[in-house]
């Protein structure tokens, strides 16, 4: 009877989240939403947590007003991906981003802080990465020194694991930063698993515990963005807790506007030519294709060749800023960089 | 106001339990989280109304077709076209359904295999040495628990973690500091840590075409065990083109795990394209680093339909990335055996270890070799 009783209750519970959208729809700083307006605003996006609003001291309302901001900070992103950043923020959630090497992965991160007006703390992952190494350590020598310096007078254990003796990583950088910041946990998948745990708890708490310190509370919640090249599958939990946006390579159109973005006074036909000839390797069977990084390197090169548009030679001169291996260089030869030349001029017309 | 947002909810839950019968694992915390996100764009607009359920409710790359196919049919009510198949890997996400059903035979079986294995040593060594290619089901399933103790012996590596043992090599400041307090800053007493060994990462493809027929069965059953025996290990079955078989190895009970194995292999028992399938390994997997560091294990007996040089360049990609590769061919238990077939050739110069694995003791080779395996070639 009893058992049957708490059933009842807590569906009455749950019904009441579902139709009221009150404490399931809160919102951080920055979302407004365009739907439920009035319900939205009455309820003005309080969050009873301890947390002191969200990372950032720029907030925006749409996705069209990141996007904005993102373009002022030389990154344009598809709307996908202004969409996942957008949500990251106003949902406040990690933002998990996948895909080939060379989409623009860290470039995001970064271009987000610099939207954001906040800090950028990056944490690159690799094997056999350590609490040493992403949170904090302690300064031994200084440690060492500071006791003998001392030498009569005794020195407490308090004095020694103090603030002075800590070196403070990214991860407890990020979380007791007193500006806003966004913090970039770049390729985690290369990280142990056991890191990978760790990192976990971190992004539900945000919160790090020093045992001779004590717990230290993020003050504002970092933004957080994770990349992965996916060398492996990530913890269904780490993933559950993020929002997942997989990047693909852009359209020709997008980029030829990168390019031309970040090549600033690059002949607009050079541009086109460039990215139309990238878009045509990749459709061969590479063993590295190039990505967007590639393509506006060798369009800095040309670009500073004073070229106004490709031809064969000065594909093969410079074809090393596009592919990065032999085999692959190899590959492209003769009739095949011809054809590859050719079909490029004729697809940027 | 209220009515519009009864709907969205009620649309995304039922959508949300569209996606789980495609096999897509969505909990009401992603339902939550879709609603939010939702509530955050404007929903005239079909791209982010897109993008905001695809963020929220997908975590995996491979599940995106799924999505996208759902999405059309819920949302945009539009014909939907059979999954396409673009690349020769399998997906698991489809298949990944069927999983917690034989979770609950596990515990039937496992009680089964609990009995003491009622064998004498003199039998264990009969089986020790006989060719897989000549044993029966039943002994088949009297060396399970052999092999399930063999592929335990994985190759390791040293962690950069490190945990507190007297006899370690690396001195333990933190603790140094502290115990030099009473010693006026002088490290009289050390304190000493040691670096944490964890498995290597390890790698094996598996050739199930017609030529291995008779291996090709007791090799899954030691694949099952080798991806049963932890984290960081990756299977994969080839014939003509590639299939990643980890997902169907990772069920307890064998023999559901090699029917499934059997499903998701399209080319079981053709013939081999050895070269064609190390590329497409190279191509999808070397690309996201699955090999760099890890040991590659080769089953095969080297016969290429195609290119033996394919077999050599694509071999040779192989082994840049990977901290060693070993090829077993179970044709090498034959004291005649020479390697003679194009592919072998051609792939041998790029071998670290060659074993022969056509037996139990064989298996027992394999595993002490790869327990103690070292970096051979140059980097």
């Amino acid at each position: 009877m009893t058992r049957r009783r708490a059933d009842v209750r807590r569906s009455a519970g749950r019904g009441r989240g579902w139709s009221h959208r009150g404490p399931l729809l809160e919102r951080g700083a920055g979302g407004v939403a365009a739907a439920g307006t009035e319900a939205a605003t009455a309820r003005g996006g309080t969050r009873g947590s301890r947390h002191r609003g969200y990372a950032a001291s720029v907030s925006f309302r749409t996705i069209d007003e990141l996007e904005a901001a993102l373009r002022d900070a030389d990154y344009l992103p598809d709307r996908g991906l202004s969409t996942a950043l957008f949500l990251a923020l106003a949902l406040e959630k990690p933002l998990l981003l996948e895909g080939e090497a060379g989409v623009g992965k860290t470039e995001a991160a970064k271009s987000l802080a610099t939207a954001l007006g906040a800090r950028l703390i990056r944490l690159q992952c690799y094997e056999g990465l350590d609490v040493a190494h992403a949170v904090y350590e302690w300064n031994y020598s200084r440690q060492l020194l500071h006791i003998r310096a001392a030498q009569e007078g005794t020195v407490s254990e308090d004095e020694l694991f103090g603030a002075e003796f800590l070196i403070r990583r990214p991860l407890l950088e990020a979380i007791d930063s007193e500006e806003p910041v966004v913090l970039l946990i770049d390729e985690i998948d290369r990280a142990d698993e056991e890191f990978e745990a760790f990192l976990l708890e971190v992004l539900s708490d945000f919160q790090i515990t020093i045992p001779e310190i004590g717990t230290i509370r993020a003050r504002r919640r970092p933004a957080v963005v994770l990349t992965s090249n996916r060398t492996r599958e990530l913890h269904d939990a780490l993933k559950r807790r993020a929002l997942f946006h997989w990047i693909g390579h852009p359209s020709i159109e997008r980029e030829i506007d990168i390019v031309r973005l970040r090549v600033p006074g690059i002949p607009e036909r050079l541009a086109a030519e460039a990215a139309a000839f990238v878009r045509e390797l990749r459709g061969l069977d590479l063993s590295k294709p190039p990505g967007v990084a590639e393509t506006i390197d060798w369009a800095m090169a040309l670009n500073a060749l004073g070229r106004q548009e490709i031809d064969a030679d000065v594909v093969q001169q410079t074809l090393g800023s596009v592919l990065k291996y032999r085999e692959d260089i190899e590959a492209i030869r003769d009739e095949t960089l011809q054809q590859l030349v050719d079909a490029a001029k004729a697809g940027s017309h | 106001m209220p009515e519009r947002g009864d709907a969205i909810v009620r649309h995304v839950v039922t959508f949300g339990r569209v996606l789980r019968e495609v096999g897509l694992e969505v909990g009401p915390g992603r339902t939550i989280d879709a609603l939010r996100a939702l509530d955050a764009v404007d929903l005239t607009r079909q791209e982010d109304v897109y993008f905001s359920l695809r963020q929220t409710l997908v975590s995996r790359h491979d599940e995106l077709d799924l999505f996208d196919r759902a999405f059309l049919a819920w949302f945009l009510r539009a014909p939907v076209m059979p999954p396409a198949r673009s690349s020769g890997v399998t997906q698991p996400a489809a298949r990944a359904v069927a999983v917690p059903v034989d979770r609950l035979e596990e515990g039937a079986d496992e009680q089964a295999d609990g009995d003491p294995i009622e064998l004498g040593a003199s039998a264990h060594e009969l089986l020790r040495e006989k060719d897989f290619a000549e044993m029966t089901p039943e002994e088949f399933r009297r060396i399970r628990r052999l092999m399930q103790a063999i592929a335990r012996l994985r190759p390791r590596r040293s962690s950069r973690r490190r945990q507190a043992d007297p006899r370690g090599n690396l001195i333990d400041m933190r603790r140094l500091v502290r115990r030099s307090l009473r010693t006026g800053g002088e490290p009289l007493e050390r304190a000493y840590r040691s670096r944490k060994e964890v498995p290597r990462k390890l790698v094996v493809l598996c050739d199930v075409s017609g030529s291995m027929d008779a291996y090709s069965r007791a090799l899954l059953l030691f694949l099952h065990a080798v991806v049963g025996s932890g984290r960081g290990v990756e299977a994969f079955a080839f014939g003509t083109r590639l299939s990643r078989l980890t997902p169907d190895l990772a069920t307890r009970d064998p023999e559901t795990a090699i029917d499934r194995c059997t499903e998701a292999v399209v080319d079981w028992g053709a013939g081999t394209r050895i070269g064609a399938s190390l590329k497409q390994f190279n191509d999808v997997y070397g690309r996201r680093a699955l090999t760099r560091g890890a040991v590659v294990v080769i089953v095969s007996d080297g016969w290429e339909r195609d290119d033996p040089d394919l077999v050599g360049r694509e071999m040779a990609r192989l082994a840049r990335a990977a901290y060693a590769v070993v090829w077993v061919n179970p044709l090498k238990g034959n004291p005649e055996y020479q390697p003679l077939a194009g592919g072998m050739r051609a792939a041998l110069p790029f071998v670290d270890r060659f074993l022969p694995g056509h037996n139990l003791r064989s298996l027992e080779e394999l595993a002490a070799v790869l327990a103690g395996i070292e970096r051979r070639h140059a980097a």
